[in-house]
């Protein structure tokens, strides 16, 4: 990083007495003036010069912003694990992250509590253990991010904003869903166990795409359908809120979730295998298994199917829709990893995901 | 936002799951979760501030007890499931993190949520001077490292604690998301007006905070006290003597946020002292660390220089900025030494000479 010098002048030198001012001297590219577009002064607009994008490998461990100027008696603070720009980057972070800001909302305020009605018995319990599930499981994509973001040095901080952003949004969902069990005259419900350790699962991701794979592409993937079709689930206008709200705070982070695939498709060939084989695991273990509300004979699907019929005696017919949205799920994760550039998974046999989905739709 | 994409899935396979979707049949439901609840009928309202988060605790989900003994992501007061492995989180004691304040902190972040990009009035920025525009950049490339560490120490801790808290790790979450925002304003701050980003900070205080092995009791007292006062008298100083409206807008933003991050401090280590013997006494010793620490990375003259520059309008009215900057220095350590007097935790004993001398010029 180039240092700017101060020219010395002699009003600096007499002024200046008892002052050491060397740091003036000792500065990161100067003169730089980012200016405020349509949306502010935005991440992207100060991307400028050598404030600009990073390298691809960091030195930084001392916590530094990038483009600072070093020190070299600076304590290490670092430990920093993420290291690479390929292991983490993706080229519109700085967009979803000030999207991210423009668009936070209060579940205590912005949802119209006060729509909703008492419901019938099966209705509530239904909403009830899927609220449940949803305050259960929203936490995992808080504190997984959460853990990586320590793990990242801040010269890639434009996807740990993002990733912050992320776990305020799923703090919020949270706190949303628990708001429901305990509105109209319900409470939460029995869990559903399937965010545990299992192999394979996204706490126990040792690389950031292995995580980023499995809780963004797959999981938020199946979650985010399901909230887009809230209205089909949704008794009010609170509910209707409630998930829509919920959709589009997860449309973004599967948004990260596919940046940052397709950044590493364009940019890491030699890790192309290595995530094909992530993306195995993560459609055995989410797309089909308990993690997925819309799953296959879980308490959650069962709840799904009741409030998607209108009752538990129209079960049969809340499984019919239940079935088209897991078709749906289905559909939009086979779109979403051909954009990020995986795709020739599903066509040269790899993916066993159709398979896997005749196989749960008959059973 | 969408997940835009413009390819179609390969023909073959969505044909298929469309074909076998219309020939299933559907499974006879066990239903066995219906009936599970070990408080049914709760119907919260909203009150005057909507439904908040602190208005959910009623009967079994307010009960918060004394340690969290279930090791799985299950919510406060759901029904948990037996047998599910557990998840290994760290801290499970109600005394390490509480604080009856965190709900309400948390529904106050999001009510007074801001957007650097856009509740900033950056058109007000106009050049300055040279050498206050340098320091004013110096100034903020350290909080901006400040605020960096601030974001890892707390995201680090976050994630290693129960689920029966909640509300604390909610709270954290909008502490974390806080510090995203002073990384970012600072930034673009030093960015937008001529001029760039300056020397890092030293760091040994950025090491102790996230090196707080005592756990998140230390961390707090590290990071919202010792430091985090330290950051919030600087903001109100450099509220004070800013140069124009998107300065004085940045740092009373920070100093909202900055107030209830402090709130929930004090609040947690008051919990922590009543509930826990001796943990005056350690946090005595803490302090005792903690001060010294501080103390060397205030003998670096860097942010002292800058913020005399800053304060004094220039280089020549430096002498005067210096002047300021104790008075600044004076407050927090009267602040500092207040609210750990309120708290119980005595500093009479073995105070640094170092701070104490601001005190006595003042």
């Amino acid at each position: 990083m180039s240092e700017a010098k101060l020219p010395h002048t002699e009003s600096h030198a007499t002024a200046g007495a008892g002052l050491d001012l060397g740091w003036m001297s000792r500065q990161g590219e100067w003169g730089t003036r980012a200016v405020a577009g349509k949306q502010g002064l935005t991440l992207a607009d100060i991307q400028i010069g050598s404030y600009g994008e990073p390298d691809e490998k960091s030195d930084n461990q001392t916590g530094r912003p990038r483009g600072a100027v070093a020190r070299a008696n600076s304590y290490r603070i670092g430990g920093y694990t993420v290291m690479s720009k390929s292991e983490i980057w993706l080229d519109n972070a700085s967009f979803l992250y000030e999207e991210a800001l423009q668009r936070q909302w209060s579940s205590a305020t912005d949802v119209p509590w006060h729509t909703i009605k008492p419901l019938p018995d099966d209705i509530e319990e239904a909403q009830c253990q899927l609220a449940t599930f949803f305050t259960e499981v929203e936490f995992v994509a808080g504190d997984v991010p959460a853990r990586w973001i320590a793990s990242t040095t801040p010269d890639f901080f434009e996807p740990r904003q993002c990733l912050l952003a992320q776990v305020m949004d799923e703090s919020r969902h949270m706190d949303v869903f628990r708001k429901r069990a305990l509105a109209n005259g319900g409470g939460l419900m029995q869990t559903s166990g399937g965010t545990a350790g299992v192999v394979g699962s996204i706490d126990l991701a040792r690389d950031f795409t292995e995580m980023s794979s499995r809780l963004h592409i797959s999981g938020e993937g199946a979650v985010l359908t399901m909230f887009r079709m809230g209205e089909l689930m949704a008794y009010n206008e609170a509910e209707k809120a409630m998930y829509r709200l919920c959709a589009q705070d997860e449309a973004r982070h599967v948004a990260f979730g596919v940046m940052h695939m397709r950044y590493m498709s364009e940019t890491a060939p030699q890790r192309r295998e290595e995530i094909q084989c992530y993306l195995d695991e993560a459609e055995r273990q989410i797309l089909a298994g308990s993690q997925n509300p819309a799953g296959t004979q879980t308490d959650s699907s069962e709840a799904l199917a009741i409030l998607l019929g209108g009752g538990k005696a129209k079960y049969d017919e809340g499984v019919r829709k239940l079935i088209a949205i897991r078709r749906r799920q289905v559909q939009e994760y086979i779109k979403r990893v051909r954009s990020t550039g995986f795709g020739d998974r599903f066509d040269n046999g790899r993916s066993s995901l159709v398979d896997t989905f005749d196989h749960h739709v008959a059973a | 936002m969408t997940d835009k994409n413009d390819s179609k899935p390969g023909p073959d396979s969505v044909a298929r799951i469309d074909a076998n979707a219309d020939m299933a049949q559907p499974a006879q439901p066990n239903l066995k979760w219906m009936g599970k609840s070990h408080q049914w009928g709760t119907r919260v309202k909203p009150g005057k501030h909507g439904l908040r988060l602190g208005d959910l605790n009623v009967g079994i989900y307010g009960e918060v007890p004394p340690v969290w003994t279930d090791q799985t992501r299950a919510p406060r007061g759901a029904v948990a499931r037996r047998g599910v492995p557990p998840l290994g989180y760290a801290i499970r004691d109600k005394v390490d993190l509480w604080a009856d304040s965190a709900a309400d902190m948390y529904e106050e972040a999001i009510q007074r949520r801001w957007a650097p990009a856009t509740s900033v009035p950056w058109d007000t920025i106009a050049p300055l001077p040279d050498d206050v525009e340098r320091a004013i950049c110096q100034v903020c490339t350290e909080l901006s490292q400040y605020a960096n560490a601030d974001v890892e120490s707390v995201t680090h801790w976050q994630a290693q604690m129960a689920y029966g808290y909640h509300e604390i790790k909610q709270f954290l979450a909008t502490v974390s998301f806080d510090g995203a925002r002073h990384m970012e304003v600072f930034r673009k701050r030093a960015l937008c007006n001529g001029g760039g980003l300056g020397l890092e900070g030293p760091g040994e205080v950025n090491r102790m905070i996230l090196e707080s092995r005592g756990g998140w009791t230390e961390a707090v007292l590290y990071l919202f006290v010792v430091r985090g006062l330290f950051t919030q008298t600087m903001y109100r100083y450099l509220e004070r003597y800013a140069h124009n409206d998107a300065e004085r807008t940045i740092f009373a933003h920070c100093l909202e946020d900055k107030a209830r991050h402090l709130t929930y401090a004090i609040d947690h280590l008051r919990y922590a002292i009543n509930h826990q013997d001796d943990q005056n006494l350690i946090l005595q010793q803490l302090c005792m660390i903690g001060e010294r620490v501080l103390v060397r990375e205030l003998k670096d003259g860097v942010l002292r220089e800058a913020l005399a520059i800053v304060f004094g309008n220039g280089i020549s009215g430096a002498q005067a900025g210096l002047q300021i900057h104790g008075r600044m220095m004076a407050d927090y350590i009267k602040r500092y030494l207040a609210t750990l007097k309120w708290l119980g935790v005595e500093r009479r004993t073995l105070f640094p000479e170092e701070l104490s001398a601001y005190l006595k010029v003042s």
